[in-house]
């Protein structure tokens, strides 16, 4: 292990490590655009200036480790460079924080306040280019705004393999453009594309000038989207900033999703899915308790639910896969042994939909197929023809599936034709409205918190459970 | 008569770059020594001995280059020539291409001998015509006499040789970007470390020569090291091929001893300035190298340690002549404006720098300075020299930088009184424009 002097004091290093990685992990920051932790180094956009004593300055992220080095991260050089590297950088970029949906999240506007701060030296006119380019139709692209890092295109080449990304032209007119055959288009990955622009540069079609980014704050979820489990972040508005006059749903509304580092399961990406969580949490909800079809009070739903599950001698019970590890976990508490289980999976890969590759994306479109095997690993493959009484737990139970004459109980947080068909009816919380766990395929067990309160009138399937136990043979 | 010869040293005729012409001259007889009597370390060691400098602009010792490969890592090896000439005012490879190209072949063949290299490449330049034409057909003429492909003169040694046609970019004469170019990407430089000679053409150790500098080597192999040392200066063996241009009577290619005065040079053998004025100033070797006044020039000696004392470089030999009477505003705006053009946009100084400059010294031009313009675009080159991935930056800095230190009143006089000091007529001298 050699050992280098960052600023005069010691410290271990791997050999394979530069010096910015040295930096960086043992706390000393030191600024960075183009440089990023899961890509490769080009070290273009020269701000990673390290003073090597003897040698003056270099970038940091291409410099090897060498034993007994002497660098200065904070020297008078070094910031003289940052100073003049923040000055080019701004020459020709628009400085519009004001419209940009970065604003608030931006490294150079981050790195304007703490290493530069004048005025642009500059009385040129700024060189234009174009603005609301669409890269597909999920991303927009300022090349105004864009510093050129190239980050997005060593994305596409590196990790999501699509070679979506390209640079055309060249010096300050240079521009990123999609390729011609349309792979970025197709790229199951794209939406990272704007989490790693270190400008506002690339913009989220779905998020665009929706919300400032400081009216918002983010809760740790899981995707549900496959059983991968991607940590996710997902943005919703500050209780502080809740509008009061608008259209309060806006308030428990999923501004935008990001993922959240997670080196077991995602490393630092997601999937476009993950991004369109809204689409899956945010359709219409059923809200009220139903007996065939008609509303009813939850005392009445419940009490005749309790009913069926006592009168039936074949009662047979559908498990939701996109129940958390405490809801199955209640489940079987509930139901111990007293009824026959089906293993149920909820969503099926969709049309156009990527079913599995060899990134994150997996075939089986659940979060929580690996605990529903792990705890009901002898459940039936399908429904017996000799059910009399069919609890089913979540989407996607066809009805024809289950046999003639047998009472349905269903639980269900969205509104479905299906619905008006069981016998009871019972509306449950969604994944954003309360804590969990999920398993995913490899075992590794990621937590999830409400990110809204209860919408009026669901219970949480945990607590139904509970309500329900005992009632069955 | 501008001292001994290398590479001029024969009458050009219309067929005198043909093989047949080459071999009656002796050509091919130091590849035949070479191969058969001598190991590859022990080229390597001549080479390094003739202490040949590069020719390509950056004048860094082809031997300690070359010493770097390890010829027996077991790795394959490239070896590149660098044929994409395009540096402003430098035409000496393109003589070399056009009249003798079998020299540059048997020099590859040579090097690739010593480097152990199965593959070798000329990265020329695409807009060269009838270069690339003399070349296509040397290569074609070498294969069908056997000088290249399996089992050269019978001495187990094989090598390919691939013209390559570059695209027309500036940049890729940078020998890491001129890599780029070869692996088909975008022509951009690389960062170093690592060193192209550690990992270059599909990661693997790779040389990168200009085509004068591989030209020498047939002549050293030939006659030795120790002849060679004899020709030049101490510091700055052999010849160098100076391509002057500009303002003076007698332009074009021509073979300098190291060493050779610099005033004789100019006042005899290019015929003196044009039209009897007085030398202004000189580009040295192309214009990446740094300007000198003309009574500067005068004093001095060509080779490279005499102008590495003045702070300038022989460079790649591009040399031009300013005459008095020459705005060095409007020229440094024509320099700027090649620099933003040819800038590859790859790292934020260059790119942005660059087109700042541009900018700045056409407002210059075109009335509207300010007194704080010349600090700026010192500023500019100061926080591009250095700090950029190759040294195309640095370079463009270094003009503005020079320009402005030995003709700082010419640009104070422009921004003031908005028109230039020197009245630019020099340009519109019929003599000149139909020279």
């Amino acid at each position: 292990m050699p050992e280098i002097f960052i600023n005069g004091k010691p410290y271990q290093a791997d050999p394979d490590q530069t010096v910015l990685q040295v930096c960086l992990a043992n706390g000393i920051y030191v600024p960075y655009f183009c440089w990023h932790p899961h890509l490769s180094v080009v070290g273009n956009c020269r701000i990673c200036m390290i003073e090597e004593e003897g040698r003056g300055v270099d970038i940091g992220c291409n410099m090897p480790v060498k034993a007994g080095m002497r660098v200065l991260t904070e020297s008078e050089e070094v910031h003289a460079h940052r100073k003049a590297i923040l000055q080019f950088i701004t020459l020709n970029h628009p400085v519009d924080c004001g419209i940009c949906d970065k604003a608030g999240e931006c490294t150079l506007q981050d790195y304007h306040y703490e290493y530069n701060g004048a005025p642009s030296m500059s009385h040129e006119p700024k060189v234009t280019s174009t603005k609301f380019y669409d890269l597909s139709d999920r991303i927009v692209l300022d090349n105004e705004r864009c510093i050129l890092c190239s980050r997005c295109v060593r994305f596409t080449r590196e990790v999501s393999k699509s070679n979506g990304l390209g640079i055309e032209e060249r010096a300050d007119v240079s521009l990123v453009r999609p390729s011609t055959d349309g792979s970025f288009k197709d790229d199951a990955y794209s939406d990272n594309v704007v989490d790693i622009c270190p400008v506002g540069a690339l913009l989220s079609r779905s998020f665009f000038y929706k919300s400032r980014v400081w009216y918002l704050t983010s809760t740790p979820s899981v995707c549900p989207g496959c059983e991968r489990g991607c940590s996710i972040d997902i943005w919703h508005r500050k209780p502080e900033w809740f509008v009061q006059s608008l259209d309060p749903s806006e308030n428990s509304a999923i501004a935008r999703v990001t993922p959240r580092e997670n080196p077991a399961v995602n490393g630092p990406w997601i999937c476009n899915k993950g991004r369109d969580l809204a689409r899956i949490f945010e359709r219409k909800r059923a809200l009220e308790p139903m007996l065939k079809g008609k509303p009813a009070t939850p005392a009445d739903a419940l009490a005749t639910a309790r009913e069926l599950l006592a009168a039936a001698r074949h009662p047979v019970a559908v498990v939701s896969s996109w129940g958390s590890n405490e809801e199955l976990d209640a489940f079987r508490r509930a139901f111990d042994a007293g009824l026959t289980v089906v293993a149920k999976h909820d969503h099926a890969p969709e049309p156009g939909e990527v079913v599995e590759d060899d990134v994150l994306i997996r075939a089986d479109k659940n979060p929580n197929s690996a605990r529903v095997r792990e705890l009901f690993g002898n459940a039936a493959a399908s429904i017996p023809a000799e059910a009399d009484l069919v609890l089913v737990w979540g989407e996607g139970q066809a009805f024809s599936k289950i046999p003639p004459g047998a009472k349905v109980i269903l639980l269900g947080s969205y509104l479905a034709p299906e619905n008006g068909h069981a016998d009871v009816f019972l509306p449950i919380s969604i994944q954003t409205e309360r804590d969990g766990h999920y398993t995913n395929f490899q075992g590794t067990v990621s937590g999830f918190s409400a990110c809204f309160p209860k919408a009026p009138g669901v219970a949480d399937a945990e607590s139904l459970f509970a309500a329900l136990a005992g009632s069955a043979p | 008569m501008t001292g001994r010869k290398i590479l001029m040293d024969f009458e050009v005729t219309p067929t005198s770059h043909t093989l047949e012409a080459y071999a009656a001259r002796g050509g091919y007889q130091a590849l035949a020594k070479v191969l058969r009597e001598m190991k590859p370390a022990e080229v390597t060691k001549e080479v390094t001995a003739a202490g040949i400098q590069g020719r390509g602009g950056a004048s860094f010792p082809a031997g300690r280059k070359w010493q770097v490969v390890d010829p027996d890592d077991g790795q394959p090896h490239y070896l590149l020539a660098n044929a994409d000439e395009g540096e402003p005012g430098t035409f000496k490879d393109r003589w070399l291409l056009e009249h003798v190209p079998h020299k540059l072949l048997e020099s590859m063949l040579i090097a690739s001998y010593a480097l152990c290299v199965r593959n070798c490449f000329v990265y020329i330049r695409g807009e060269f015509d009838l270069p690339y034409r003399r070349l296509a057909a040397a290569v074609e003429e070498a294969y069908a006499a056997g000088y290249f492909g399996e089992n050269i003169l019978g001495t187990g040694f094989s090598c390919d040789i691939y013209v390559f046609r570059g695209g027309g970019a500036y940049v890729c004469g940078e020998a890491s970007s001129l890599l780029s170019s070869v692996e088909g990407t975008r022509g951009y430089p690389r960062n170093r470390p690592p060193r192209l000679t550690v990992k270059g053409l599909y990661q693997r150790p790779t040389v990168v020569n200009n085509v004068e500098t591989l030209s020498n080597l047939a002549w050293i192999l030939k006659h030795g090291a120790g002849e060679y040392r004899k020709v030049g200066t101490e510091k700055s063996p052999g010849t160098r091929l100076i391509s002057i241009s500009g303002h003076v009577n007698r332009p074009g290619v021509y073979e300098v001893e190291c060493g050779y005065p610099w005033k004789k040079f100019l006042d005899e053998d290019c015929g003196g300035i044009l039209n009897g004025r007085k030398l202004k100033a000189i580009i040295p070797g192309g214009i990446s190298s740094q300007v000198l006044p003309g009574e500067v020039a005068y004093g001095l000696e060509l080779s490279h340690e005499a102008l590495w004392d003045v702070n300038s470089s022989l460079g790649s030999g591009g040399m031009i002549a300013i005459a008095e009477g020459t705005c060095m505003v409007r020229l440094l705006q024509v320099m700027l404006r090649f620099y933003h053009h040819e800038s590859c946009g790859q790292c934020t100084p260059c790119r942005e720098g660059m087109g700042w400059a541009h900018r700045v010294i056409d407002r210059i031009v075109a009335g509207k300075g300010r007194p704080e313009d010349i600090d700026t675009l010192i500023h500019i080159s100061k926080f591009n020299d250095g700090t950029t991935i190759c040294g195309l930056g640095d370079a463009a800095g270094y003009a503005t930088v020079d320009f402005i230190k030995h003709f700082r009143d010419e640009f104070e006089y422009f921004i003031e009184h908005k028109r230039s000091k020197c009245d630019g007529r020099l340009e519109c001298l019929p003599e000149v424009a139909h020279a």
